[in-house]
Parts: structure tokens; C-alpha cells; sequence
């Protein structure tokens, strides 16, 4: 069980600073994931941790040791890479055993590991294919099996999902969760999606413009946003977030309201708006509201409640759970 | 397929046949001709067959030069065509992978190779200093630097796809550079070294002036200088020579056929992204 602290990491590409100044501590055994838009730094930072970029300074320390200068081979982690980066000329398991046949490992103990491992990951019938012959989820399996072989102290992922289809997606989401919790390794995910965010993580680390926003729970980042962007990125449909007049008469700079948040009414509430559209997901139903001097509302409410384009409603802020920022 | 694709696909065959297949058969039947029919060279079946008395008096001409020429030729072009791809993919992979101030230097070098025509004495002079003036060595040398900047252009484009994941992912498996190099990315380079294989093979076994420069001497023979075996001033031995031109164009011919469309993969693949 290893931890994994960043002390004041920052890179800079050129001028162009990417990583302003990271300071975070991942516990041992922690399911810490990476969440925020495109550029925002999170691969990078990822990168840095395994070893394939360098930081510009800043310390990273792997199992409390100082690993800064390392290579990547030598701080006990192993990658999962978006693109799965399977060795397309090898078989499925000599891509499992690649990095004990290069550490020179008996034949015999490669055979008996890349076993084991396609047991845990019901890779065993593949074992003589070749990656082209494979599909999607199972060219994952193969490169989280390539990281489990190594039997490193830190799994790194970096969006290992995002080729993946919605369905094979969510089964995906959950073999990771219970592998994690088989093999009770420090993981650290890399993700835009904030569904993965917050269906795998122990901990979430939002992160903007290659500084972190917020740490915590996906309940204290959904419940307790500490700014309106993490109640922005957070939860979905986003947090309804004005700024302005609206806001000034809160009492704050931004107030932010999630649209599972507010009850429409026909009759009375805060806000009299028209419905502009409509967009039916079975169990719920999301409605864009036009209101006066609101930019836009979006509301969630129930999925067979009948509603019409032009329809007049009235939305109010359930008590206590709006944001003020 | 309508009237007009099939006209004009008869049409395109029967112009490839004359461009092609009509000089082959005209070697052919002229190798069979005896001295006295093949010295009219008119394109006519030979009178009497002498197919084999040809072959083996060409085998035989000169205490068998034919057969040493076909040792060195094969020796000049396995050895050189090995060091290209070898130093080809090398430096295509460090120029394609690792970004540095040297890479617009080596690239100028590459171009240069290209476009800056071989001067032959001064390469002389070079190779007479080295001590490797009319040796095997020194002609593979100057093979191999001939065919370098190509090679090195044609790798470096394809190098261009392969992910850089796939690097990396080694990387993280604890693999060192050279591992790298020889166990990921060279087993990948396979279309295009298939291509550079087939096309400097031909190139360096049909070569006929460097080896007329570089490398005089009876000893040193290769397969294109046994042509002048039966070409004189005043005499030339047409069934002989065309029957010599047969044998030595059948191994580049073989190699081609049989690895004609891996070429024209290793050719386009490194052009368009896939």
C-alpha cells in the first residue's frame, strides 16, 4: 500500500506554464480520480506522476520515497493508456508478459503470471490472439492485465474508457471499482467524464487551468462546492449558475441553483418562464425554462410529467440547497 | 464493366504488353538464336533451339566469371541492403521521435544526400585513402551511402504512424531505448522494410557504374560488368549477351513478384493517416 504526495509540482512547456503548482496527498489504497475540461492539465499532471514528462519543479514522492528524478520504470507504477497502446505484432500474451520478458524473468514464471492474470481478467481463451482480433473492452483488458502483471504499487489510467461504447462503458466502470477493490492498489484515474468521476472515486481532484480547484468526496463536490466552476462540472445537467442582478439580490457574486434543485408549479413561484424545450430521458425530464433576465433555467422533474412547448411554469429553488459563491 | 471501361482496359494491357512483355520475349527468343541467326536481331523464332548450349557457355565463359559475379553481387547486395534498413529505420526513428537542435542538421545531411549528385573521383580518392578502393567493403559502403537518405526518408515517414503510446506503454514496462527500438517499434517497420528490401535489392544487384567505377578488377566482378563478356568494339555476341541479360535479370525479377504488393503497401502507408 503506497501513497502518493505532489509537493508544489509545476511544468511549463516553453513559456507556457501548464501545471501552476500542485500540492496533493493520495493515500495509500485511495481511488483518487482526475476530473476537468480539455487542457486543464490533468493528463499532464498524470504523465509527470508516472515519469514520461518531467516537472518543470515541484517534488513527487512515491511510497515516501523521492521519485522526482526517477525513471518510470523504477517507481513501481504502471499505465493504462486511452488509446490501450497494445503491441499489435505480439499475442495477447506476450503483451501481458512484455515487462517480465524484458527483466530477462524465467519462461516458465511468465507463463505461470500471464495465466493468473488473464484468470483474474477472463482473458484465458485469448491468450493466442493477436490485439486486432480483439474487441474494444477486451484490448482494455489486456492493457490493465499488461499493468496488473508488473504488480505495481500505483495504477495510473488515463481515460481509459473514452473509446469505449456507453454500455461496455458503465460494465467497464464497474470491473475497475472491483478490481480496486481486489487489489486494494492506489489508483490514480484520469478523466473528463464526470460520471466516471463520480460513480469510481474515493476521492476527486478537480482541476482548472493546471491548478486544483477542489478536493473531496463526489458527495462533498456535489453537495459543497467551494467554487461555481466545480458546481458547474459537477453534476449534470449542470448547476443553473447567474451572476449580476440576480446574484446581488441573493447577496452573493454567483448564485447557482441544480436544476434537480427547483419544483415547477403551473400556478405561483419565483420564476414565471415559458418551456423552450423539452428533453425526455425516461425516469426524468429536463426543461429549459425562458425566464425574464435570467439568461436560462434548466429544471429536472419527473419523466411522464406532461409538459408543452410555450407552456407558461413557475420554478422555485428548493430551501437549503441553493449555492452562494 | 461498360463498353468504354473494357476498350480502354484492352487497350492499356496491350500497350503494357508492348512496353513490357515484348523486350522479355525478345531477350528470349534472341538468347535461344545460335551466333550466325540472333547477330540479324530481328524479332523471329529461332531456326534451331540452343537454349541450354547458350546457358551453359555463358556459364562458362571466363573460368566461370558468371558464377563469381553472382557470389559478389549477392554478397554486395545482402550485406548493403541489411546495414540500410538497419541504419535507415535507426536514424528515421531518432529523427521522427526525438526532437532536437541536431534533427534540422541531420535532415539538411538526408536532403543533401538526395539532391547533391556523387562525385566519383573525389570518392576515389576518399576510398583509396580508407584502403578500400576495389574491395567488396568499400562498394558496400558506397551502397549503402548512396541509398541512405531514401531510406531514412521513406522510415521516418513511416515511424510518423506508429503511436507514440506505444513508446511510452514500453517505457512504463521498463524497456531501454534500444529495447525500444528492437523489440516495439522495428517488428512494426516490417511493410515499409519489405519495400526498401525489394526496392534497394533491385537497385544495388542491377547496378552497373558504380561497380564500374568502384570496384575494378577481374576478381571483383559483378553481375552487370559480366555484360561486357560478349561486347566488343567491332564484335558483339548477341545470343550470348541477351542470354547473360536473361540470367541476370531473373533473381531482381523474382523478388519483385513476390513481394509486389507489400511494396505499394510500405509505399502509401506512411503517406496518408490511417
Amino acid at each position: 500500500m503506497t501513497s502518493v504526495v505532489l509537493e508544489d509540482v509545476r511544468k511549463s512547456f516553453g513559456s507556457l506554464e501548464v501545471i501552476k503548482g500542485v500540492d496533493l496527498t493520495i493515500e495509500a489504497g485511495e481511488f483518487c480520480v482526475f476530473v476537468g475540461p480539455s487542457g486543464c492539465g490533468k493528463s499532464t499532471l498524470l504523465r509527470i506522476i508516472s515519469g514520461l514528462e518531467t516537472s518543470t519543479s515541484g517534488k513527487i514522492l512515491i511510497g515516501g520515497k523521492d521519485v522526482t528524478q526517477a525513471e518510470p520504470s523504477q517507481r513501481g507504477i504502471a499505465m493504462v493508456f486511452q488509446s490501450y497502446a497494445l503491441y499489435p505484432h505480439l499475442t495477447v500474451g506476450e503483451n501481458i508478459g512484455f515487462g517480465l520478458s524484458l527483466a530477462r524473468r524465467p519462461k516458465a514464471e511468465i507463463a505461470e503470471k500471464v495465466k493468473q492474470t488473464a484468470d483474474i481478467l477472463q482473458l484465458s481463451h485469448l491468450l493466442d490472439r493477436k490485439p486486432k482480433a480483439l474487441s474494444g473492452g477486451q484490448r482494455q483488458r489486456v492493457a490493465i492485465g499488461r499493468a496488473i502483471i508488473r504488480n505495481p504499487q500505483v495504477f495510473l489510467f488515463d481515460e481509459p474508457l473514452s473509446n469505449l461504447d456507453a454500455s461496455l462503458r458503465s460494465q467497464m466502470r464497474l470491473e475497475l471499482t472491483e478490481l480496486h477493490a481486489k487489489l486494494g492498489a492506489t489508483m490514480i484515474y484520469v478523466t473528463h467524464d464526470q460520471v466516471e468521476a463520480m460513480t469510481m472515486a474515493d476521492k476527486i481532484v478537480v482541476l482548472n487551468g493546471g491548478k486544483i480547484e477542489q478536493i473531496g468526496s463526489p458527495m462533498t463536490l456535489y453537495n459543497e462546492p467551494a467554487t461555481p466552476f466545480v458546481a458547474g462540472f459537477i453534476g449534470s445537467p449542470k448547476m443553473n449558475l447567474f451572476e449580476g442582478e440576480v446574484a446581488e439580490k441573493e447577496g452573493c457574486k454567483t448564485y447557482g441553483i441544480r436544476p434537480e434543485h427547483i419544483t415547477l408549479s403551473e400556478s405561483e413561484g419565483k420564476w414565471r418562464g415559458t418551456v423552450r424545450h423539452i428533453e425526455r430521458l425516461g425516469a426524468d425530464t429536463v426543461v429549459f425554462l425562458d425566464v425574464e433576465r435570467l439568461p436560462s433555467l434548466v429544471a429536472r422533474t419527473d419523466g411522464d410529467r406532461p409538459l408543452s412547448f410555450g407552456q407558461t411554469l413557475f420554478a422555485s429553488p428548493v430551501q437549503g440547497k441553493e449555492h452562494r459563491f | 464493366m461498360n463498353r468504354r471501361q473494357l476498350y480502354t482496359g484492352i487497350t492499356a494491357l496491350l500497350a503494357c504488353g508492348v512496353i513490357f512483355v515484348l523486350p522479355f520475349l525478345f531477350i528470349f527468343i534472341t538468347a535461344a538464336k545460335t551466333k550466325q541467326d540472333a547477330a540479324s536481331l530481328t524479332f523471329s523464332l529461332p531456326r534451331e533451339w540452343h537454349l541450354w548450349q547458350n546457358f551453359m557457355e555463358v556459364v562458362q565463359t571466363r573460368n566461370y566469371m558468371l558464377l563469381l559475379a553472382y557470389f559478389n553481387s549477392t554478397v554486395i547486395t545482402v550485406v548493403a541492403v541489411t546495414l540500410l534498413v538497419l541504419f535507415g529505420a535507426m536514424v528515421g526513428y531518432v529523427l521522427q521521435r526525438r526532437p532536437s537542435r541536431w534533427n534540422a542538421v541531420i535532415y539538411g545531411a538526408v536532403l543533401a544526400g538526395l539532391m547533391i549528385p556523387p562525385a566519383v573521383v573525389p570518392t576515389i580518392w576518399v576510398l583509396q585513402s580508407l584502403g578500400l578502393f576495389k574491395t567488396i567493403s568499400g562498394m558496400i559502403l558506397i551502397q549503402v551511402a548512396y541509398g541512405l537518405a531514401f531510406t531514412v526518408l521513406l522510415f521516418r515517414s513511416f515511424i510518423a504512424t506508429i503511436p507514440r503510446d506505444l513508446d511510452e506503454a514500453a517505457i512504463i514496462d521498463g524497456a531501454k531505448p534500444l529495447q525500444i527500438f528492437f523489440r516495439v517499434v522495428l517488428p512494426l517497420l516490417k511493410p515499409v522494410t519489405v519495400t526498401v528490401i525489394v526496392v534497394q535489392s533491385i537497385a544495388i544487384f542491377n547496378d552497373f557504374t558504380n561497380p564500374l567505377y568502384y570496384l575494378p578488377g577481374r576478381e571483383n566482378v559483378t553481375v552487370q560488368l559480366t555484360l561486357y563478356n560478349f561486347q566488343g568494339q567491332f564484335q558483339t555476341q548477341f545470343n550470348l549477351l541477351f542470354m547473360n541479360i536473361l540470367l541476370v535479370t531473373i533473381p531482381p525479377l523474382i523478388v519483385f513478384v513476390f513481394f509486389n504488393r507489400q511494396i505499394v503497401a510500405g509505399m502509401t502507408a506512411g503517406a496518408v493517416k490511417g
